[in-house]
């Protein structure tokens, strides 16, 4: 076959007719969001594709549907991991693989059937065709873009200034603070459903506390001056991002602490900094995800995963830590991959061998998986102690 | 009330035509074929090698058939979709797979290996035949003449109860007729078999595509498929075999290079001028065979004085002066002729004679000029889909 560029979209665009309205179906049933966003991934790898290879491809033998295929999936599941969709690994898969044959049944069989012509026509559909297939790929998109606003929490805006906390949230809630917007005192978050963003908090026991709630997103908050922890997340499941946590002066307190939130599913915790104070980001009992964080400076650890969590620690810089970088303890199982641990302290003058300023500590039952972190200036890079068990990939 | 369409011609490229048209829900469809051969050096024996039941006009694959046992032809060039059906799919691959029982076809047709066998792909044609309901006229149109609102062709028709003769004995046996139609499809095939001037009077001298036998040494004359098949029938038959060609033939699957196969490559090949195009298709209908160490011309020092036979793969006449009904119609009309092909419109119209209308098509090698592989099923397919658009829409 031999398509023009025109009648290359214009049979992508019909092909992906069937699937984005079972990915609309499935969406509708499952009161989840994924089959829609996976998709719309798959429709846009697909159609940017089909620019890039249009010109190589003058004529495009049957057989390569195959390769093309694996690229397209290739592309669609990196935008996948990369824009975060909850996708399970297994149906992504095997939507995809449906999506493909049904694309090859359109080409093979049905298109050359309906329209006699369609392969002498490079694929060309006409344009009443492909505007009918516009029609009908917008209208799940727009419908689902619908009813995302139409489920938005209620929105409030926090003007600038100061405002005397503590704040409490107890109902579903979008609260996005204008640029100088400070609250004094803490902000506690009683619902879930809560999304917290663009403030800074400052001063009290905690600087923002979520209690036995999960869907807690918090975005852009800025934390400084706490007692205890900057965030402190119990029996909850919190997505904290873009965060800064500032613990100078605080010497007892910890940055993020997520405990006991196992029943709440899965927490985590991106492209945050935390400076000083005693652990950098803690997780307790729960299932997170710590990804492109920085910790500074901590008093005890800087990242640790302990008291039988489950989780990722991947792509964090932990810069001086004393005693322990990053630490897989009390029999959890943790992932720990391409992470940069440098400048840990010592902390054994008492003769605790387990704070002799280690890079990676992996001790009590804990099973640690190590790949490619970079451990550097630290008096011992990696510790094992109490049974744990490292596997390098 | 002229008839909606004509197609003139009984050949392969007609019995498209013609199922195109009735998938297109166009039912007002009368087929001329003619029963006896026209001039040139014609093809072998009418009705020699038809369908079991059929008369030679009554049989589209008559011509084909005997051309494809003249060179023991066992496969076709053309691939999965080189068939008479208005649609690419079902393919002869799928066909063969069905009656096969195996998904090998298929899978060969995917990576572009498949070549149905002659005898699969007439097997088709005989049950379209059947099932189609064709059943062509038996006349040779011996003039088109353009008209309010249509064509009148003119026709010599020869009475169903006497059996088809040439000459001039035959001619007083013939009835006159004529008709007004729409749109006409002419689709009158390749004038004769084309044999270089100084070997016609050669008395060792056959065509490729006349029945021969082969003798102790056999010369080849000619670089294309047909030359190549010789050379191996030849070699096959235990003769010395030489080959004569003017130049090299180029190595590709198909007739022509695939984007011309369809309107990616078509489009540039539209906007050329027409000296830039006559230029192209000679370029893109040079002689050539498919690539594959079978196919390779045998080593023998060329020579054509010492051989015993020499068949001459030389293909068909060309040029539409060798055709009596266009060579005729461009007369009459000064229709526009470049390097011996009448100057089509894109879907494969006369320009000067179609308008809103009516049209004036051609088709088969004649049309090469608007589609440079319609002497190929995919040819035929190309310029019956078009046409079919122009009875559907006029």
């Amino acid at each position: 076959m031999s398509y023009t560029l025109t009648g290359r979209l214009e049979s992508r665009l019909a092909a992906l007719v069937v699937p984005v309205l079972a990915a609309a179906a499935a969406s509708a049933a499952l009161a989840e969001w994924w089959p829609l966003e996976l998709a719309g991934l798959m429709a846009a790898a697909g159609l940017a594709l089909d620019l890039l290879y249009h010109r190589p491809l003058a004529y495009q033998p049957g057989w390569a549907a195959v390769p093309l295929g694996l690229l397209e999936l290739a592309a669609t599941m990196l935008l996948v991991r990369r824009l975060g969709v909850a996708a399970p690994l297994g149906w992504a898969l095997l939507f995809f693989g449906l999506a493909w044959l049904w694309s090859q049944l359109l080409a093979h069989a049905l298109l050359p059937l309906w329209r006699m012509s369609w392969g002498e026509d490079g694929g060309e559909l006409g344009w009443r065709v492909a505007g009918v297939a516009v029609v009908a790929l917008a209208l799940p998109f727009a419908a689902a873009g619908g009813v995302y606003r139409h489920n938005l929490p209620p929105l409030v805006r926090l003007s600038a200034g100061v405002h005397q906390g503590p704040l409490v949230i107890d109902r579903r809630e979008r609260l996005v603070g204008a640029p100088g917007a400070v609250v004094r005192g803490g902000i506690v978050v009683r619902h879930r459903d809560v999304t917290v963003s663009h403030v800074r908090v400052e001063g009290g026991t905690y600087g923002i506390e979520v209690l036995g709630v999960r869907n807690v997103t918090l975005d852009h908050v800025d934390v400084a001056g706490v007692e205890l922890d900057g965030i402190h997340a119990r029996h909850s499941s919190v997505h904290v991002r873009h965060c800064a946590i500032d613990l100078r002066g605080s010497p007892e307190a910890q940055g993020i602490d997520i405990s006991y939130g196992l029943n709440q599913g899965m927490s985590d915790v991106e492209r945050c900094t935390v400076v000083g104070g005693r652990d950098g980001i803690v997780v307790h009992g729960s299932m997170a995800m710590f990804a492109h964080n920085r910790v500074e400076a901590t008093r005890m650890t800087g990242i640790s995963m302990v008291e039988m969590s489950m989780g990722e620690v991947a792509h964090n810089t932990v810069s001086g830590a004393r005693g322990i970088g990053i630490l897989c303890g009390d029999r959890s199982m943790c992932e720990i991959a391409h992470n940069r641990v440098d400048g840990t302290v010592r902390d054994d003058a008492g003769g605790n061998r387990m704070r002799a300023g280690i890079g990676v500590e992996v001790e009590f039952w804990s099973e640690a998986e190590l790949h490619r972190n970079a451990l550097t200036e630290n008096p011992q890079h990696l510790g094992v102690f109490l049974n744990g068990t490292v596997d390098w990939r | 009330m002229p008839g909606r369409a004509a197609i003139v011609g009984g050949g392969l490229c007609g019995f498209v035509a013609y199922l195109t048209l009735r998938r297109a829900g166009i039912d007002d469809v009368t087929v001329f074929a003619a029963p006896w051969a026209a001039g040139g050096r014609p093809d072998p024996g009418p009705g020699a090698g038809s369908a079991a039941g059929a008369s030679s006009h009554a049989d589209p694959a008559a011509s084909f058939r005997r051309r494809a046992a003249a060179i023991r032809q066992t496969h076709m060039r053309s691939e999965s979709d080189g068939h008479c059906l208005p649609t690419s799919f079902p393919g002869l691959a799928v066909r063969d797979a069905r009656t096969r029982r195996s998904l090998r076809p298929l899978v060969e047709s995917v990576a572009d290996r498949y070549h149905p066998t002659v005898e699969t792909f007439l097997e088709q044609v005989e049950e379209q035949r059947r099932a189609s309901g064709w059943a062509p006229v038996a006349a040779r149109i011996r003039t088109i003449r353009p008209v309010e609102g249509g064509f009148e062709l003119a026709w010599l028709e020869a009475p169903a109860d006497v059996p088809p003769a040439p000459g001039r004995e035959g001619r007083r046996l013939r009835r006159q007729g004529h008709g007004t139609f729409a749109h006409v499809l002419v689709a009158t095939g390749h004038p004769g078999l084309f044999v270089p001037e100084e070997l016609r009077d050669d008395a060792r001298v056959v065509h490729a595509y006349e029945p021969h036998d082969y003798p102790a040494s056999v010369c080849v004359v000619g670089a294309g498929l047909a030359a190549a098949t010789e050379w191996r029938n030849a070699r096959a038959a235990g003769s010395s075999v030489a080959s004569v060609r003017r130049r090299e033939p180029l190595r590709r699957p198909l007739n022509v290079p695939r984007p011309y196969l369809s309107r990616r490559g078509l489009a540039r090949f539209h906007r050329l001028a027409d000296d830039e195009r006559a230029a192209a298709l000679r370029e893109l209908l040079a002689p050539s065979i498919p690539p594959g160490r079978e196919w390779d011309p045998p080593e023998a020092e060329p020579h054509v004085n010492g051989a015993d036979q020499v068949v001459c793969a030389t293909g068909f006449l060309r040029g539409i002066e060798h055709d009596p009904l266009l060579s005729r119609l461009a007369a009459e009309h000064d229709l526009h002729v470049v390097d011996g092909r009448l100057v089509l419109a894109p879907d494969a119209t006369v320009p000067a004679l179609t308008d809103g209308a009516r049209s004036l098509a051609l088709a088969g090698v004649a049309a090469q000029w608007a589609y440079p592989a319609a002497d190929t099923l995919m040819g035929a397919r190309w310029v019956a889909h078009a046409f079919a658009r122009r009875c559907r829409t006029r």
